[in-house]
């Protein structure tokens, strides 16, 4: 008997290389990025520098997982096709202007100057946000990262973690006091947006390759399923929505330090889940 | 210039894994790391129950994922198609590996011999690679070169694989892939593999 080209169906297999340093570097990273630019906006130059010292932090993780770590100046060679190769020089450049952001307030500079290092910086900074979902989302082999959702929900994900983190970090920061209602009401609809945009990916991939369709049925009934129910979408996103939601349009709020921990906790805690789960519930095509 | 490609007729292949070892010993591959390998799989139910074979490489993709994604340059296509890593170049960074739907790409992590004193001399002179860095099929491009086959072609004993010159419509490879209705892997990929399969 002659075999059939559909016997061949080899199983759906998950993705091994990219694991925790990746995954710890897509967090850090993202949320340094994400710090430095609501610091920036908010004109807390000691936010500014954490952000930066947090990107760097996460920019460790990704080279010990280099297999040659030496060699990692090559990753600035092929800016013209390769995401990686770009996101370096995205991490340089918010390195350097935002540096020098922190900088120009000890050096005497002209005001368009500052002007031009400022918004050059964020320019940085939101691009450090978004490479890494398109460092995944032109995968042909991976079609649970084969989505145009992924950059978007990255930046949401930044944007929401560097607000966690400078809650957090608010005590210790010199300098005006941090307005955290204000801060609580924009991570609201941080998580709505986000919550948004991981359920519309998920339903997109519903109806996409084998591989997405057991990534998702890992992610909901799956080995991971009570992490992702429970920890991304429950405590990460639903449960600070319900905590947050009541209280933070009733008439003369004030947000109490300890609640806003709690919640930038529990989203952090569901930030970097989010991204353990989406890179080890990468799976390849089976190959006929 | 040619087109190097290959053809497998999976109606042909016995899993000998003649191909497998032919492999190894032509790159002296360290342990775990195969260029190329058999799948096998159990079908149908007894008493008709069979085991079938899929032998698989590095496809040397005419628009290889792998190429686009690497941030060094390490993997680069020759004008003869064949698709190459600069083991010099390499960091390690695995992105080849993610981007590739084949899955013949494998990392050497760390140094790895098949015995407790070390390498044999003949891995000694072969292995030409360092560790932390990915490794894959390079259709024995130094074969090919002298205008030799790769050598899982000229070691496999029911002559299932065939590679020649995809651009020349006369050649055999060309031939079979038209003849038998050979199909890449996974064609809706877009990568336009170089690797045809004959099956029914």
């Amino acid at each position: 008997m002659q075999p059939h080209f559909d016997e061949f169906l080899i199983d759906v297999k998950p993705q091994r290389e990219w694991g925790w340093a990746v995954i710890t570097y897509l967090f850090l990273g993202g949320a340094g990025a994400g710090l430095f630019l609501v610091s920036l906006y908010i004109q807390n130059r000691w936010g500014e520098g954490l952000g930066l010292l947090v990107l760097v932090l996460g920019t460790l993780f990704l080279l010990i997982d280099l297999g040659r770590p030496e060699r990692f100046w090559r990753a600035f060679l092929r800016p013209r096709t390769s995401w990686i190769s770009r996101g370096c020089f995205f991490i340089s450049a918010l390195v350097l202007l935002g540096g020098l952001e922190i900088l120009s307030a000890q050096i005497p500079l002209e005001n368009a100057w500052q002007v031009l290092i400022r918004g050059a910086a964020a320019v940085a900074a939101v691009a450090v946000m978004v490479y890494t979902g398109f460092v995944l989302s032109p995968s042909p082999a991976i079609p649970f990262w084969n989505s145009a959702f992924f950059p978007v929900i990255f930046f949401a994900y930044s944007l929401l973690a560097g607000i966690d983190f400078l809650i957090l970090a608010s005590p210790l920061l010199p300098g005006p006091e941090i307005n955290l209602a204000l801060l609580e009401k924009v991570q609201f609809g941080l998580v709505l947006l986000c919550l948004l945009m991981v359920l519309s990916h998920l339903s997109v991939m519903s109806g996409s390759a084998i591989a997405a369709r057991k990534s998702i049925q890992l992610l909901t009934k799956g080995k991971w399923g009570t992490l992702f129910i429970g920890g991304v979408i429950g405590l990460g996103l639903v449960i600070p929505l319900l905590l947050a939601g009541p209280i933070l349009w009733s008439s003369g709020f004030q947000a109490m330090f300890a609640v806003t921990v709690v919640l930038a906790l529990l989203r952090l805690f569901g930030d970097y889940l989010f991204r353990f789960l989406v890179i080890r519930a990468g799976n390849y095509d089976p190959l006929l | 210039m040619a087109r190097y490609g290959m053809v497998i007729d999976l109606n042909i292949c016995i899993g000998c894994n003649a191909c497998t070892m032919a492999c190894k010993a032509e790159h002296a591959t360290p342990p775990g790391i195969f260029f190329s390998k058999v799948l096998e799989k159990e079908v149908g139910k007894y008493p008709a129950a069979r085991r079938i074979f899929l032998p698989v490489l590095c496809n040397h993709c005419s628009n290889p994922a792998c190429m686009e994604v690497c941030p060094t340059g390490a993997t680069s296509k020759r004008d003869d198609g064949i698709v190459l890593v600069d083991y010099d170049l390499c960091i390690g960074c695995r992105s080849c590996m993610e981007a590739c739907p084949y899955g013949p790409r494998s990392f050497y992590k760390e140094q790895d011999t098949y015995y407790a004193e070390g390498k044999t001399p003949f891995e000694e002179s072969k292995q030409d690679y360092p560790e932390g860095v990915v490794m894959k099929c390079n259709f024995c491009v130094d074969r090919v070169d002298q205008g030799l086959d790769p050598a899982c072609v000229v070691t496999c004993p029911t002559e299932c694989r065939i590679f020649g010159d995809l651009d020349d419509p006369h050649s055999k490879v060309s031939q079979i892939i038209a003849e038998k209705k050979a199909r890449p892997l996974l064609p809706e990929k877009g990568l336009e593999p170089s690797v045809f399969y004959v099956g029914s």
